[in-house]
């Protein structure tokens, strides 16, 4: 491969997979030459904010990733200081994350530019993301760029799995594999199992296979509420990659991944001293998908400023579940739910002096089939429907000079959905800024609108996990079901990066304002009376209130204390309000703060190498108090207790690594000062602490698993190793 | 929270501010990102060295080093163990690795074969 080649490769990369390029090493040049024993160690710093990069996007390597044992997705956020994980309910385990005080929901989540935690799997997708599969993170704070559709709200996640010639780096010889095998266990009964391989077929084709495997079969139940503080179940997880770097500037990616989840939690326990006859609460949960992915690109090899790809992407997933008991069959809830969808997307870029443009063209279809039945209360029907949407957008970037760089671009969407109930294209302007005054400093600016598509019940299962009654607004009007909803908002935002160099020593300053005006959102109101009531599409009628507005502010640092020592120093302020309706003979509409967003956050992490090989990371979050529904069972506004206040609290976390050549071993402790929310169930234990089951008055009256704001299990010490085995 | 903050601060004014430091610079023989890689880790591990640099293109080191723990000679010793002649204003003549520890460096950073620096151009 000569040089030339390499660099237009690059430029179409960057393009199509991004930041895989920042990842080749450099030593295909040295084809002729042995290589015996060449260990280039290129263990970069582990979250980069890039200063070129007209957004504010935060590159997360495996390095960081090392930093915390992170099972999956869901969890790899813990050292970072923009994104907070959170626990929707306390049987279920699903975590979710936030940014901005805003759910996850609204950030863009996206698995190598194709959507996997969307439609069925919003709920829990981000774990099945395992971390060993993870190459690098990609998170940009503030609205994403148009070319990869309308949902990016908040921000958005482009997660990079290993691919072939990532598990094979610098193995250069043909027919030769690498097999690597990760493996994790800890305190709560979870194993977990990743086999990674990868081979070197021909001089255009190189294999890639990723499993995964990982259980929970031991119930754990530490504060002794009778349900288990995390289900029980498997995951099979599995992918096969080919890629293929042709000539004439053709290459492709070719995927197919399946999965299988099945959870079982709740009143699990064989020794609950339950009556004979009583059935105890259980929740099940199944999830599973299979999809086909290809990428295929092409550089003009005598044109390397143009380039085109074509993503196509097929799946069919499904999420099964049902939650409660027969005892107590008015609260009982059962979700059967199919999604088959396929997304086809065309993008083209065009690179002149000054000025580069990128096109795209997109269609996706997806047909819902979603029976969801809850007791006596809705009924539920079923009546498949189908969104279905063709988008196109175009985006330019001016370069003038290296101080300054503008990004505008645009969006069309033909979406079935509002074309027929709101008879209307929606349009998504987006603008990005980035002025550097010198080669230390950017300062950045981003504006623009967006919009997803909401399914309220099946995206937030385990909000479900309660006995307050839903209902779909205040005339709880809505004959059941889970519909598409629309939710639409405006975004804006300022921040300044700087790095710096003190007493030697690199560093860098990141400081952000974003704020997220929402015209239309669904809203779950936690504020009411034993109902939860969900408003879908709530609009105000009046044009200048807003359905629900998020404002942060963030101050973050990076800096290295001496040659082995890391250091990164966080706070954030955020401030969420929505609006609830308040009911009666004449309804008003406010804004209430929103349910388990602290106002305050901060983070420490600190990391050190020491005798060598060994690697320590501590890490603190501080989360300040949350507002939380009450317990009173009174009405709203009655007794001023309808907003109760979580307390703040701190969470310590450490991990030593070892490195050898074969691998890395890694003992750490989650939650090492024991913190536990008490009391997480409401309803789940009486006044004298013994477990109730789902027949008795006060377990019906009380039950409700999702007024969770801090970690059930405690202390939980966990050890791991990543070896390779074969190469 | 506070005595997290205690220990962090402790720990930067000890290690920070409490040494006495002098910046070096002299010329290191190397050609390609390999080079660097060995350069650089080789002054790292070294007691005493607080940075090190490694310019490929100008072929600069930079090293900052406290004159309590290491003395100037120990640092272009470590050098030349690991196959890299030197150019600095302390002698008058090139330090020059011994024939042994060059050979041991890998082929590609054969940097005084004049086959393997035009391979890199």
């Amino acid at each position: 491969m000569t040089q030339e080649r390499i660099k237009s490769l690059g430029v179409f990369l960057i393009f199509i997979f991004p930041y895989l390029s920042y990842s080749q090493s450099d030593t295909s040049i040295y084809d002729g030459l042995n290589l015996d024993a060449v260990e280039i160690n290129t263990e970069a710093l582990g979250s980069v904010i890039s200063l070129k990069d007209p957004k504010l996007k935060t590159i997360i390597s495996r390095a960081e990733l090392k930093k915390a044992a992170c099972c999956n997705l869901s969890e790899s956020f813990e050292t970072n200081p923009s994104i907070d994980v959170s626990i929707t309910d306390a049987v279920t385990g699903t975590r979710q994350i936030q940014l901005f005080g805003l759910a996850g929901k609204y950030a863009q989540i996206q698995v190598e530019m194709t959507p996997l935690v969307r439609g069925l799997l919003a709920n829990s997708g981000l774990s099945y993301i395992p971390g060993a599969w993870i190459h690098s993170i990609q998170l940009t704070k503030g609205i994403g760029s148009v070319s990869n559709g309308f949902e990016s709200m908040t921000g958005q996640i482009n997660v990079e799995l290993l691919k072939p010639e990532n598990i094979i780096d610098d193995i250069v010889i043909k027919n030769s594999a690498k097999l690597r095998v990760n493996n994790y266990i800890n305190q709560g009964g979870r194993i977990e199992t990743n086999l990674i391989y990868g081979k070197r077929i021909s001089d255009k084709w190189s294999l890639g296979i990723l499993g995964h495997a990982s259980g929970r079969s031991i119930i754990v139940d530490n504060n002794k509420d009778g349900f288990a503080d995390n289900p029980i179940g498997y995951q099979l997880n599995g992918m096969v990659r080919a890629r293929y770097f042709g000539q004439n500037g053709w290459e492709g990616l070719f995927t197919i991944h399946t999965l299988e989840d099945q959870k079982i939690g709740g009143q699990i326990s064989n020794n609950l001293n339950f009556p004979i006859s009583s059935n105890p609460w259980r929740s099940n949960m199944s999830q599973n998908r299979f999809s086909i992915s290809s990428k295929t690109g092409w550089v003009n090899p005598k044109n390397p400023n143009q380039s085109i790809g074509v993503i196509l992407h097929g799946y069919r997933q499904s999420m099964i579940g049902n939650m409660g008991s027969s005892d107590d069959a008015l609260n009982q809830k059962e979700l059967s739910a199919h999604q088959i969808g396929g997304v086809s997307q065309f993008l083209f870029r065009q690179d002149w002096n000054k000025i580069s443009h990128t096109g795209s063209v997109g269609i996706f279809y997806d047909n819902y089939d979603i029976n969801f039945n809850a007791g006596g209360y809705l009924q539920g029907y079923n009546r498949p429907f189908v969104e279905q949407n063709i988008g196109i957008s175009s985006e330019w970037t001016w370069t003038p000079n290296e101080f300054l760089t503008l990004v505008a671009g645009g969006r069309f969407d033909w979406h079935s959905i509002i074309l027929n109930s709101k008879t209307r294209v929606p349009f998504s302007p987006r603008i990005h800024a980035r002025i550097a005054p010198n080669d230390k400093n950017v300062f950045r600016l981003v504006f623009g609108e967006g919009f997803r598509m909401a399914l309220p019940i099946t995206e937030e299962w385990g909000r479900v996990a309660s006995n307050r009654e839903i209902r779909w607004d205040q005339y709880g009007s809505v004959s059941g079901g889970d519909q598409l909803s629309l939710e639409e908002s405006t975004n804006a935002g300022i921040s300044y990066t700087g790095n710096f160099i003190f007493n030697y020593m690199p560093g860098s300053i990141t400081a952000n304002i974003h704020g997220t005006w929402f015209n239309e959102a669904v809203i779950h109101d936690y504020w009411s009376n034993r109902m939860r009531y969900i408003y879908p599409d709530l609009t105000t009628s009046n044009e200048s209130e807003f359905a629900m507005i998020s404002k942060s502010a963030g101050i973050s640092s990076n800096y290295k204390l001496d040659k082995k020592t890391e250091i990164r120093l966080a706070y954030r302020y955020q401030n969420v309000v929505v609006r609830n309706q308040i009911h009666g003979l004449d309804p008003v509409s406010i804004l209430m703060p929103a349910a388990f967003v602290a106002k305050h956050r901060a983070l420490i992490n600190l990391s050190r190498n020491f005798m060598k090989s060994w690697n320590l990371d501590i890490t603190v979050q501080y989360h300040g108090e949350q507002p939380i529904p009450s317990i009173q069972p009174l009405a709203p506004g009655l007794d001023g207790k309808l907003i109760g206040i979580a307390p703040a609290h701190q969470l310590l976390n450490f991990q030593f690594r070892k490195t050898t050549r074969k691998g890395d071993f890694y003992l750490g402790v989650e939650n090492a000062l024991n913190f536990q929310q008490q009391n997480p169930i409401d309803g789940a234990v009486n006044i004298n602490g013994e477990p109730m089951p789902p027949g008795s008055t006060f377990f019906t009256d009380n039950f409700d698993a999702t007024r969770v704001w801090g970690p059930i299990f405690g202390r939980m010490i966990y050890f791991g190793l990543n070896f390779k085995l074969i190469e | 929270m506070k005595y997290f903050i205690l220990c962090f601060s402790l720990l930067l004014t000890t290690n920070a501010f409490a040494q006495k430091k002098v910046e070096l610079r002299f010329i290191t023989d190397g050609v390609c990102g390999m080079c660097e890689n060995r350069i650089e880790k080789t002054l790292l591990n070294l007691r005493g060295v607080w940075t090190a640099e490694w310019d490929l293109s100008t072929h600069e080191t930079f090293v900052v080093y406290n004159t309590k723990k290491i003395t100037e000679n120990k640092i272009h010793e470590a050098l030349s163990d690991v196959g890299h002649d030197q150019i600095c204003s302390c002698t008058e003549s090139k330090i020059l690795a011994f024939e042994e520890s060059y050979s041991n460096i890998n082929p590609c950073c054969r940097y005084r074969d004049r086959n393997v620096i035009e391979a890199h151009k």
